[in-house]
């Protein structure tokens, strides 16, 4: 796809689109697998409407695995990052608020059949952010406002 | 702007996928689940769905009387470690991790026809029922889940035997 950095190295641009794509494959492929579980996962973290819960165990994966798949091949570069930014932006508040009330809770990040403990929770949130901050950097190297330069 | 669109077409692309693959998949989950506790044990309602909400007890009270009478065996199958540390009066610990390993001695303590009440954790356990469902699979014809599990026996307040 056509570069739209300015100045800024393909190669460490091709590093943090891989790294970010795919990060979020590995994280989809266990979900896609055993939707139930991470159904059960999304139960866990209290937070969203039972009639909603279902039908976010079979979407997110999936918005997970394409942007993903999208981001290491470089297609669709900018509506992928959104989208992903977006999702962990979402994370980072929800995991937030479970860690204020003290809520704990399997995250299910990367699998559906550990037993992850609130404690992790930070980890995660650090995490979350980091991948965040890789997000942000892309979408300002592929935002169209940087083409105008 | 071009890629605003590319952004609501991709979400729908992945909700039209997601809900192919769940129609197709042998472990499709249907579109709205069982996540009240007070109807019993919590499920996504998936097709290889152990969870049969006919066969639960959900109701403390109910299960208090069965283990004062003792008209039921009752089957611990959490992991040995959770059993030792603390279950229902005269429950037996058969873990479900265990099932193909303790069948005979299981069928040392019951007949097929016999009253059987299985529990795990709590609700959001579903080991309780792929117990009863293998079970049943077995042939026993008289197996129940107790839904709310040792957390709520224990909520309750209810004597635990150690």
């Amino acid at each position: 796809m056509k570069s739209k950095n300015r100045g800024g190295s393909p190669w460490i641009l091709l590093l943090c689109r891989l790294l970010l794509g795919i990060t979020f494959v590995v994280a989809a492929w266990p979900k896609i697998g055993d939707p139930a579980s991470f159904a059960k996962i999304i139960f866990g973290y209290d937070i969203f409407p039972a009639q909603t819960i279902n039908l976010l165990a079979i979407w997110v994966p999936w918005i997970e695995m394409i942007t993903g798949i999208c981001l290491i091949l470089g297609i669709w570069a900018l509506p992928s990052l959104t989208i992903l930014n977006g999702m962990l932006t979402a994370f980072i508040v929800i995991i937030s608020y479970n860690l204020l009330r003290g809520h704990s809770f399997d995250c299910g990040c990367f699998s559906v059949g550990g037993s992850s403990q609130a404690s992790d929770a930070v980890w995660l949130l650090v995490r979350d952010i980091g991948l965040l901050g890789l997000g942000l950097f892309l979408f300002r190297f592929y935002s169209p406002r940087s083409t105008s330069s | 702007m071009k890629w605003m669109g590319q952004t609501v077409g991709l979400l729908v692309a992945t909700l039209v996928l997601g809900l192919a693959v769940n129609a197709l998949s042998p472990k499709g989950i249907q579109w709205i689940g069982q996540w009240d506790t007070s109807q019993g044990v919590v499920t996504a309602r998936a097709k290889d769905d152990a969870v049969h909400s006919d066969v639960e007890i959900n109701n403390p009270m109910k299960v208090k009387e069965i283990v004062e009478q003792g008209s039921h065996v009752v089957i611990d199958v959490r992991l040995r470690d959770a059993y030792a540390m603390g279950h229902l009066p005269g429950a037996l610990s058969f873990p479900l991790a265990e099932f193909d390993e303790i069948m005979d001695e299981l069928m040392g303590v019951v007949t097929r026809t016999s009253p059987i009440l299985v529990y795990c954790s709590g609700f959001t356990c579903t080991d309780s029922h792929t117990f009863a469902q293998r079970l049943r699979d077995f042939g026993f014809t008289g197996v129940k889940v107790y839904a709310g599990g040792f957390r709520e026996w224990e909520e309750m307040g209810f004597e635990i035997e150690e």
